[in-house]
């Protein structure tokens, strides 16, 4: 019985090449976004599971929660780990990881940029990272002891086989000798512990900040936290004994909120948690609402070639109203029927899988490139994909078949086997069906043009400074005595510069940020410091509304002085910038004072999801530049860059000189939401063309089942115009009410979405005119494709065979 | 065999009701070839539609072996259709996806005739009906005569007690209207109850009993004058 099905069904595709393509290329299509997006979904929810102990590690995190504010973080102070150990019975082990700096790495006479991360030896025994040479207890044997990945040795010796090799990392201003302990396979990606090179903790604890650290609970030096619990332990839920453990070293923390519970508090994370425990960390995790953003995304898409099935097999079905017909007459029950216009829909939905998965896979590359993630098709990696992927293969094809199954099954022989049957082409079902695509349509133009709106408003945005020309050079590894003003100076005099300026940190995304407490007259405000060159602000335009610039020639400038920000004036000191000058106030520790010479006009160095916050400039004695600021002409920036590698390498032969461009650093920030401008954009697209070809396949069926009335109306007279406005006039109405129910939806998402940012561009009406405009443009146009076809068409034809 | 009594068929509109069958009596005995005759919207195809439990009627009662028929559960009229009765249009209505062997094959799958059998059975017909040379091709390669061929040889080879034609050489040309009109001759004188819709009165000739419909009223039933023999 399913053989005779399946081969009926063959024969049906055949017959209709056009709807079988047009069914198969949207489903697949749909397919393929499905199976990424639900593997980008699925990759979210592996991850750290790969690891054999993952049940029992878990990350601790510090939190508070006060009255007006609450808060987690989970970096921790250095003598946390050691402490559990020895005080709780239940943690069986800890590993404390301070990941990663980017560092220079010389092996023989190559250089390279490589990040270098640090953890305790155990590591090794309590995640789940197989060595592939050495082994796990010598890895990391002495502090000066490295673990490489193979993808890293191959990169530095062009083999694994490299145990007791040695790898020199400047740290400073030299390079110091490593030796390779073991190499280890290739970080999952989908892991949260990451490594390209990783040393021996206690090589962290050597070092004078390390050192500084080992006892200090006030303080963190970035790294986090693991343990490893006893098979039976319950001490994630044991919030007493994890406040008793915290009052051992927090002995000062007796506040309490006024229900009487603890204002500070450790907390345990399970590992498979961390990598999307938003709650927790709320900058360093991943949201997994994208993910279920994504796949809602995917099954609209499914969705939409769904419709197109089902739409154009209810237009067909007057076709196979008599086969219907028949085979009730021979014998065949309805739900037989039923099987077979199922059969029929699951051959084309297994078919439309396996060309989905075909291009899927083809597309995967690309699909990385946007989403940022490099995922890999493999069922053993992901065996959820296979129970996932045959689900909605099964479900696509219940969906589309069932209710023309049902339709069509349910014809009366002696009616369509008698009389000549003819359907209207589509009913109000079919029709929305047909409002719903486009309603998914619009939203999604409306959303990615909103998306590309605010994009280009944090682009152009005045950040209050120079970002358009200006190149930021990489100066940490330049000697700060020798070099530094050799180079400053060589770069001075070239002529095509616009001007030089150092700063202790460089701007844009992925630099660091310093700030701390201070107390103002009658409150204290956390300020971000920013130690320069006294010509930084000149370099970067920076406007002063009042007070003046850094003089290198006033001594007290390198002691006390500072410029601030507006914001500063503002919430610091409630007043105006005038006031502000000569205004004090001091660091809440030490007590250093600072004295107010300048205000700067508000200027963003972060990304504008914030607000600009209190920020201030210093121009310290013991300067350190680890940036410099070139501003060069407009234009071809190569010569430019060719003076300035040149300077490079007068003074600094051995290592590569590293740049950027400053506006790149900026927009370097708003990665992720050009990443979903990019696939909202092409979602967008795939829908609107599936619901397009949809439309083809409708509007050609409503053409045959109209051809007489056509050809009659063109006898008695009626113009080619006419015609088509006719034709057209049905599809467009379901078009409009489409863009009626999904304007408010889009504005409504699109309004939530812009509330994250601090600077957001306006949701003007024209962006919804537009979007619905273009959908409605492209709707006409595709229907007008095939009513074009039939209004020209000569009468007599379609008279001729009544 | 056929017991119709007092059979109405009606349409109700907005201010009339319009009748296509009116006080229908009608016998048919096992074995009998009856031909129903009549002028175009004379009711003859609702009869045979309402016979064949295509159609209900609107009033009325309906035996077939003394049982009423009427209000027949879906499943119920399914085995009289697979089981029971076959059918002939005017038409043809083969399926046009579907070879000639699987057109003929079809009833059998639905009834869950073994392969084997029905291999057996689908050949059988073939060679009976001069057709295994055409087993292969589709409808549309077939001349209007060949296609009623599998139409009749579709329809019989569940071997059912009733064969239902519906103007079944209406189509045709009076060559093959005669080839198709003794084919069903011999399939009545092998015993089966044959009743056929016709517009042709040299092939109503046929029957062994001839019904005049006019206007949903039997006008005449009375047994034919010529009497083939074979």
């Amino acid at each position: 019985m399913l053989k005779h099905y399946i081969k009926i069904a063959f024969r049906n595709l055949f017959r209709q090449k056009r709807l079988a393509l047009i069914n198969i290329l949207g489903l697949s299509i749909g397919l393929a976004c499905f199976s990424l997006f639900s593997l980008f979904t699925v990759n979210e929810f592996s991850f750290d599971r790969f690891n054999a102990k993952a049940s029992r590690i878990y990350r601790v995190y510090d939190w508070w929660s006060f009255s007006d504010r609450q808060g987690s973080e989970p970096s921790s102070a250095t003598p946390l780990g050691p402490a559990m150990k020895q005080d709780l019975a239940e943690v069986e082990d800890f590993v404390r990881i301070n990941s990663a700096g980017e560092k220079l790495i010389r092996t023989g006479n190559q250089i390279n940029r490589i990040k270098v991360s640090f953890a305790d030896p155990q590591l090794f025994s309590i995640f789940t990272f197989p060595l592939i040479e050495g082994n796990a207890a010598t890895a990391l044997e002495s502090p000066k002891h490295i673990v490489l990945t193979r993808d890293k040795a191959i990169q530095l010796f062009g083999k694994t086989d490299v145990v007791g090799r040695t790898v020199e990392i400047r740290t400073g201003d030299q390079f110091e000798p490593f030796e390779v302990g073991a190499v280890a396979e290739n970080i999952p990606v989908n892991s949260s512990i990451r490594f390209d090179i990783l040393g021996n903790f206690n090589y962290v604890l050597n070092s004078d900040y390390g050192r500084a650290s080992i006892n200090d609970w006030n303080m963190t030096i970035g790294i986090s936290v693991y343990v490893l619990l006893h098979e039976k332990s319950k001490l994630m839920n044991e919030t007493a004994r994890l406040a008793e453990f915290r009052q051992k070293y927090f002995p000062g923390e007796t506040e309490k909120n006024n229900d009487g519970s603890p204002t500070n508090g450790f907390g345990l994370q399970p590992l498979p948690d961390v990598h999307t425990g938003v709650n927790i960390d709320k900058w360093g995790a991943s949201d997994p609402k994208n993910s279920w953003i994504l796949i809602s995304i995917a099954i609209g898409v499914l969705l939409i070639a769904c419709i197109n099935f089902i739409t154009l097999a209810i237009s067909r079905s007057a076709g196979r109203s008599k086969e219907v017909g028949i085979r009730k007459v021979i014998g065949g029950h309805r739900y037989q029927l039923i099987y077979q216009f199922l059969s029929e829909s699951l051959l084309l939905s297994v078919i439309s899988a396996v060309i989905g998965l075909i291009l899927g896979y083809a597309l995967l590359p690309f699909f990385n490139e946007l989403s940022g993630r490099s995922l890999s098709f493999s069922f053993s990696q992901y065996p959820e994909m296979i129970g996932i992927l045959s689900g909605i293969v099964l479900l696509v094809g219940l969906i589309s078949g069932i209710y023309p199954a049902l339709a069509i099954s349910g014809f009366q022989p002696s009616e369509v086997l008698k009389r000549k049957l003819r359907f209207s082409g589509s009913n109000f079902f079919t029709k929305s069906l047909v409002s719903f695509q486009f309603v998914l349509s619009i939203g999604l133009i409306i959303s990615m043009v909103v998306i590309m709106r605010q994009l280009a408003f944090m682009r152009s945005k005045d950040l209050g400074f120079y970002k358009e020309n200006v190149v930021m050079i990489d100066t940490q590894s330049l000697d700060i005595q020798k070099n530094y003003p050799v180079f400053k100076q060589t770069l001075k005099s070239e002529s095509s510069l616009l001007g030089i300026a150092g700063s202790v940190i460089g701007l844009g995304n992925g630099e660091g940020q310093m700030g701390r407490g201070y107390k103002f007259e009658n409150r204290v405000e956390t300020v971000i410091e920013y130690p320069i060159d006294y010509d930084f602000l000149e370099v970067l335009g920076m406007q002063l509304v009042a007070g003046r610039n850094f003089n290198p020639e006033i001594a007290s400038d390198a002691i006390s002085s500072v410029i601030v920000n507006e914001t500063l004036v503002r919430n610091a000191l409630g007043t105006n910038p005038e006031e502000a000058l000569g205004k004090e106030f001091t660091s809440g520790k030490e007590g250093n004072r600072k004295v107010i010479i300048g205000v700067t006009r508000d200027f963003n160095f972060e990304d504008l999801t914030r607000t600009v916050r209190s920020q201030m400039f210093l121009f310290p004695s013991n300067f350190k530049p680890n940036a410099l600021f070139v501003r060069i002409n407009p234009g071809d920036p190569s010569k430019a860059l060719a003076v300035l590698t040149a300077a490079w390498k007068t003074i600094s032969s051995d290592l590569p000189i590293k740049y950027s461009f400053l506006d790149q650093k900026f927009d370097d920030f708003y990665q992720k939401e050009k990443r979903w401008s990019n696939i909202v954009a092409w979602a967008g697209g795939i829908c609107i063309f599936l619901a397009c070809m949809g439309l083809v396949g409708l509007t050609s069926l409503a053409v045959i089942n109209r051809s007489t009335e056509i050809g009659i109306r063109k006898v008695n007279g009626a113009r080619i115009s006419e015609v088509m406005a006719m034709l057209n006039r049905d599809f467009v109405k379901w078009v409009a009410i489409a863009f009626v129910i999904a304007t408010p939806i889009a504005w409504y998402a699109m309004h939530k979405w812009l509330e994250s940012f601090a600077y957001k561009t306006e949701l003007s009406w024209w962006i919804f005119a537009l979007a619905g405009l273009l959908a409605l443009g492209i709707a006409l146009l595709t229907v007008s494709w095939q009513s074009w076809k039939a209004a020209t068409r000569n009468p007599v034809e379609a008279l001729k065979y009544e | 065999m056929i017991h119709l009594n007092n059979i109405d068929k009606y349409y109700d509109s907005k201010f009339q009701r319009t009748f296509v069958l009116k006080a229908v009596n009608l016998e048919v005995k096992e074995g009998e070839f009856v031909s129903i005759m009549g002028p175009s919207g004379s009711g003859k195809s609702t009869l045979l539609n309402i016979i064949g439990l295509l159609d209900a009627p609107s009033a009325g009662e309906y035996s077939l072996y003394d049982k009423s028929v009427l209000d027949l559960k879906e499943k119920a009229k399914v085995d009289y259709h697979r089981n029971f009765m076959g059918f002939i249009f005017q038409a043809y209505h083969l399926i046009e996806e579907m070879t000639v062997y699987e057109n003929i094959e079809t009833p059998l799958i639905y009834k869950g005739v073994k392969s084997r059998d029905r291999q057996a059975m689908v050949a059988d017909l073939l060679d009976r009906f001069n057709m295994v040379a055409k087993k292969d091709l589709f409808p549309q390669q077939l001349s209007g005569g060949q296609q009623q061929l599998v139409g009749i040889a579709r329809a019989i080879i569940g071997k059912p007690k009733l064969l239902l034609a519906d103007e079944p050489t209406g189509n045709l040309q009076s060559v093959q209207g005669e080839m198709i009109m003794e084919t069903l001759q011999q399939l009545n004188n092998e015993g089966m109850t044959i009743i056929q819709v016709t517009h042709n009165e040299k092939f109503a000739e046929y029957g062994k009993r001839i019904i005049r419909l006019e206007d949903g009223i039997i006008r005449k039933d009375v047994a034919s004058k010529i009497v083939f023999s074979i």
